[in-house]
């Protein structure tokens, strides 16, 4: 690319147009948000405008972070270095089981310290008062060393050595029944003591979770098989060696993974397997366009509306980079504003989604980021769209 | 009695005793190759520096078409307009924005953004000087600029806290506020009352005695040919006298 081909590039433009909207060696610094804000009933009206669409690309992207790392919790919360799981379960909610054997070789393995089964299963949980049954899923383990982060690990072991004790987990959806630390709950037709509460919360699939000790699991299925192991390591052992030699040792029924890779694997499965990657997508897409629409009009009413004084300062000497500038600056004051509003909006449509659904949707630093981004990339396209009527303004019809 | 700061530089108007403006055989004509409608035709014309000159004729005649072909506002089709030495025909779009950048424009409206000052404004237009200049130097400078227009308490004002005629001040300020070699005006004082009329043609030709600022001006206003140095009577495109 030729010097003069690379100045004129798009990017390198708007790299220009950005940098001259905020030149400090620019007395008129600050002109663009003089103009914008001369009339504050249409800059709040664009504002809202554009916090709606900011709103609308946030929840759209909470939604879908929110399914993903709910449908992901359970490798987000693993206390272990490594994890293992059958090979034919494909993803988390596949209940493929493992030998015990498997998970006696593992923890023989060198540099393994020790290895925490896990059973999963579900169970009915009575509520006496509308005397209906729930399906909720129940966890268990051996309560001495708790292979997941749900709670204070002490707390947790102490309450679970009491046989025909559970704990529940308080993120639950409000659909079962009101379960006090020290009643009782009805599960598959046997009583259990509410011995505590822990925190994990939902998924798509499952309203609710109840952790119990192996020995209270085995006494109601005695011959359940661990659904996953979680894998200490020695002090000092490096956990991709000790992953490749239980890969090189082990039948190919199993599969090793690190608790960040089986996240990641499990995120890739959800948006593989269903389209929610695309439907969200769509309705981010969509958000930005409304942005784009509501910045475009407000700028290009706002350019229409001053065409003669645009022109002037065209007959005077301006050059185009300069209005660039200003149209740009005012492009930024409309995405910083309207991201406000929508940051404020999207907290509370989050509150609400949250307790409504129970799902993980939290304002992160990477979405706040990413809108943020999106929010400035969609007025600044708006702008220079917009632009190209200021084109139109011709000087010589000033006279 | 307006006083010009003596602190404010004039710029050069090219080498000693060359003509501001020398126009010779300049033709222009508006629409398609098809459908040519020829506004001007042939049309000579020179402006000396300190020369004030008022152009005039009916509507029609050529007059603004002129004074935008010499305010680099349109490029020149055919002959030669020399401005401040620099030849028009094919010059490039960016030769005519550093043209434009050495004149002093007066509009009919005063096309003010209303949400700038007129020290604001009058600071804006400063960008365009090399060096350019601080925050109190401009102060100082558009402080020297409106007072002698009756405009020194305005100058942190709005436009929409003034009336017609001071609006119209603040823009003559403006294209005065960067001491060009040439003022272009077209008819500045139509939107105003006689007394400010009056104020605003003093200044203007207070300019050109003063700093031997060349000014051109399009007027209907048979008043104000006496305070001009010659007047310039286009009619058809074409030249039609010059008293």
């Amino acid at each position: 690319m030729r010097d003069s081909d690379r100045k004129n590039s798009g990017l390198f433009v708007l790299a220009r147009n950005i940098l001259h909207a905020f030149s400090p060696k620019r007395s008129s610094f600050g002109m663009g948000i003089r103009l914008i804000a001369f009339n504050p009933a249409r800059l709040l009206a664009a504002f809202a405008g554009i916090a709606v669409a900011v709103a609308v690309m946030f929840v759209e992207l909470g939604l879908l972070t929110g399914l993903l790392n709910s449908q992901a919790l359970m490798a987000s919360v693993v206390r272990g270095e490594l994890v293992v799981l059958s090979e034919a379960r494909t993803d988390l909610h596949k209940w493929n089981d493992l030998s015990r054997i498997r998970l006696n070789q593992i923890a023989a393995a060198d540099g393994v310290e020790r290895v925490i089964p896990m059973y999963q299963g579900n169970m009915g949980l009575s509520d006496p008062d509308t005397n209906t049954v729930r399906r909720i899923l129940v966890i268990a383990f051996p309560p001495e060393d708790l292979p997941i982060a749900i709670g204070d690990p002490e707390e947790i072991a102490r309450a679970l050595r009491t046989p025909n004790t559970i704990l529940f987990d308080r993120r639950s959806r409000p659909i079962y029944a009101d379960l006090v630390l020290g009643g009782e709950a009805e599960i598959n037709d046997l009583s259990y003591r509410v011995g505590g509460f822990v925190d994990l919360g939902p998924d798509v699939i499952h309203d609710g979770v109840i952790v119990m000790s192996d020995a209270s699991y085995f006494a109601r299925f005695p011959a359940a098989r661990p659904i996953m192991g979680v894998i200490r390591l020695s002090p000092g052992a490096n956990p991709d060696e000790v992953r490749a030699n239980l890969v090189a040792s082990l039948p190919d029924d199993v599969s090793v993974f690190t608790p960040d890779e089986l996240h990641q694997r499990e995120i890739s499965f959800t948006l593989r397997s269903a389209p929610l990657g695309f439907l969200f997508g769509i309705g981010m897409f969509a958000g930005l366009v409304i942005g784009a629409i509501t910045c475009y009009q407000i700028l290009f009413n706002e350019i229409v509306d001053r065409l003669k004084q645009y022109a002037t300062l065209k007959a005077m000497g301006f050059s185009e980079g300069f209005l660039r500038g200003l149209i740009v600056e005012q492009a930024l004051v409309l995405a910083c504003g309207g991201f406000a509003g929508g940051l404020f909006f999207a907290w509370i449509c989050y509150a609400y989604i949250a307790e409504k659904t129970a799902l993980a949707v939290q304002l992160s630093l990477e979405s706040v980021t990413l809108i943020l981004v999106l929010a400035i990339v969609m007025c600044i396209a708006a702008g220079l769209l917009a632009l190209t009527r200021v084109s139109t303004a011709d000087p010589a019809e000033l006279y | 009695m307006a006083v010009m700061d003596p602190h404010i530089e004039v710029p050069s108007t090219g080498s000693a005793g060359e003509a501001v403006v020398v126009a010779r055989g300049v033709e222009y004509a508006f629409g398609s190759e098809a459908n040519l409608k020829p506004i001007l035709k042939s049309v000579d014309f020179t402006l000396e520096p300190g020369e004030f000159v008022i152009l005039t004729g009916p509507s029609g005649a050529g007059k603004t078409t002129l004074m935008t072909l010499i305010g680099a506002l349109r490029t020149t089709q055919k002959g030669s307009i020399k401005v401040l030495g620099t030849e028009l025909l094919g010059l490039s779009a960016v030769g005519q924005r550093d043209i434009r950048r050495q004149l002093g424009f007066i509009f009919q409206d005063h096309n003010l953004f209303d949400a700038l000052t007129a020290f604001q404004t009058l600071r804006l237009a400063m960008e365009l000087i090399e060096p350019r200049p601080s925050y109190n130097e401009a102060l100082d400078r558009a402080r020297a600029i409106m007072t002698p227009l009756g405009m020194g308490d305005y100058l942190h004002s709005l436009p929409g806290q003034l009336s017609t005629g001071q609006k119209q001040r603040v823009a003559i300020a403006r294209g005065l506020v960067n001491m060009p070699a040439l003022i272009l005006a077209d008819e500045p004082t139509a939107s105003l009352d006689q007394g400010s009329a009056g104020a605003v043609i003093d200044i203007i030709r207070e300019r050109v005695t003063q700093s031997r600022t060349a000014a051109l001006m399009v007027t209907h206003d048979v008043r104000l040919f006496d305070v001009a140095d010659r007047v310039v009577r286009m009619e058809d495109g074409r030249v039609a006298d010059a008293a």
